[in-house]
């Protein structure tokens, strides 16, 4: 049996890591591997800002750092933000996922160019900063948002009449602009996935569950980051990072 | 089919004994494929003698096109393409509403999840225009950090048996030259007729290696698992399908072929 762990983005209580882990449902896994959900232990409330972004990134790092000692053969990032992958893919010698950077590219193998259906206004100067970043800027026919305030925990959920609609509409704005392939904005979209898929005329790419088949794929191909473009540190600072982060959650605990 | 089995047809892009065919097939063993995968293999009825040129790649385009377009009406529930060249692939996806796995832009793709650049190591100098193709097609061509090549002319039906001991060491100086002077983070095989050079360079090079054409039938499992296929929009179907044309086509060119051949 192969262990993956998934860090989730957010300090969740055991029903919003259950709504995560519904992902695992929505498409057809290898037996032999099995994915554990680890929330991270405490980081930013929202992420619109540059200040929520480093935050991230210091929780999904710590959450994640001592995966490969724990046995585990992979580690996946539940935010298509991809925080921390690039920190951990430095630190870990096992393949680190995120489900960004991975599903545009994957959406290329689909279609020439891909539309992203963004959360909400405040979520698109994050997307522009990763096109740039991705160097992925001209495959991307578009970013269009439905106008909803993210709800983490409770994903689309009871809202689903009001939000569904919102987001199809959305989408069909991101085809007309000549989108050959929609890459959802985020793995709290999951819930979304299946009503979309069966109206719209394009693939939809689901982040969550690419994702884990993207692990599995590398797996199978015994690959993983390249130790050439995620160099190691000189001095590892694991203990401090693990002692950040517990004292972030002490002080935030009521 | 509702044994819940998925079949993938693996088009060999040039005719073969059936020998020379299971070597492709032996690719299948360099990869643990889920449960519930099954590939078979089948080879096309005539082909360019090799793809280095303009006129090869028309005639390659054609004959996997041919090879493959019944996939769908057959029961196959996915289609690969034994060549990094991706040659029919378009075409294929405009008549096929199952996936068509595209090994070359999959495995450049996949290289750019691991790391900024990849480098291709590869036979043969004339192969370079293949790679350039797909690269200018994706608008990635600032990804490849380099296209090494060891220059010694392949055999696409024998690949490299018998010619292990001198191929091997020269393909693994290639390969760390992309690494060290050109700054490859990734290195990817130049054919899938490279795959038994595959385990040597994993074990000899300090970066991910990829192999196409396990790489190709992971994707298309991948691409299954999630229920997805190529885009409509990016390959419109064709007004009027010239399926029984193209057939005639290639038993003529078999035709012709043999012919020549006595």
């Amino acid at each position: 049996m192969r262990r993956v762990l998934v860090v989730v983005p957010f300090a969740l209580d055991e029903a919003g890591l259950a709504r995560r882990r519904a992902q695992t449902t929505e498409v057809s896994l290898h037996p032999e591997v099995d994915y554990e959900f680890r929330g991270v232990a405490a980081g930013p409330t929202s992420f619109q800002s540059q200040h929520d972004w480093l935050l991230l990134d210091v929780a999904v790092l710590e959450a994640g750092l001592s995966a490969e000692d724990e046995g585990y053969d992979a580690v996946v990032v539940d935010t298509v933000s991809d925080s921390g992958v690039d920190a951990l893919r430095s630190m870990l010698r096992i393949p680190v996922v995120g489900p960004g950077r991975s599903s545009l590219l994957f959406a290329l193998t689909l279609g020439r160019r891909f539309g992203i259906l963004a959360q909400w206004e405040p979520a698109l100067v994050r997307w522009r900063k990763a096109l740039d970043e991705w160097g992925l800027e001209r495959h991307c026919s578009g970013i269009e948002h439905f106008d909803t305030e993210p709800d983490f925990a409770g994903l689309i959920g009871a809202k689903s009449d009001e939000i569904l609609p919102r987001m199809e509409a959305a989408c069909e704005r991101l085809i007309e602009d000549g989108a050959d392939v929609v890459c959802l904005g985020s793995t709290t979209m999951h819930e979304a996935h299946g009503f979309l898929s069966e109206r719209l005329s394009v693939p939809i790419v689901n982040p969550g569950p690419l994702s884990y088949k993207l692990v599995e794929m590398l797996l199978a191909a015994g690959a993983t980051q390249s130790p050439k473009a995620y160099p190691q540190p000189l001095v590892s600072k694991r203990e401090m990072i693990h002692a950040m982060v517990r004292g972030a959650a002490g002080e935030s605990s009521p | 089919m509702s044994d819940g089995v998925k079949r993938v047809l693996v088009l060999v892009p040039f005719p073969m004994s059936p020998d020379q065919l299971a070597k492709r097939a032996e690719q299948q063993d360099e990869v643990a494929l889920p449960p519930g995968i099954e590939l078979h293999y089948r080879s096309t009825r005539a082909a360019p003698s090799s793809y280095v040129s303009a006129h090869d790649y028309v005639l390659a385009d054609i004959s996997l096109l041919e090879a493959g377009m019944h996939a769908q009406d057959e029961g196959y529930d996915a289609v690969c393409i034994d060549t990094v060249s991706d040659s029919g692939v378009a075409a294929l996806r405009s008549l096929l509403d199952i996936p068509v796995i595209a090994p070359g832009r999959t495995m450049f793709l996949v290289a750019s999840m691991l790391g900024r650049r990849f480098g291709i190591v590869t036979m043969w100098t004339r192969w370079k225009g293949l790679y350039e193709r797909t690269l200018r097609d994706l608008g990635m061509e600032d990804r490849c950090a380099g296209i090494r090549s060891i220059d010694r002319k392949p055999d696409n039906r024998n690949l490299l048996a018998g010619k292990e001991e001198e191929i091997l060491p020269l393909l693994g100086e290639a390969a760390l030259r992309l690494v060290d002077e050109d700054d490859a983070d990734v290195v990817c095989l130049g054919s899938t007729t490279m795959h038994q050079a595959h385990e040597y360079l994993r074990a000899t090079l300090p970066v991910p290696v990829l192999n196409p054409g396990p790489l190709s039938y992971l994707a298309a499992e991948t691409v299954l698992a999630l229920g997805l296929t190529h885009s409509r929009q990016a390959y419109p179907r064709p007004l009027d399908p010239k399926q029984d044309m193209i057939t005639t086509m290639l038993i003529a060119a078999a035709e012709s072929e043999s012919g020549a051949a006595r």
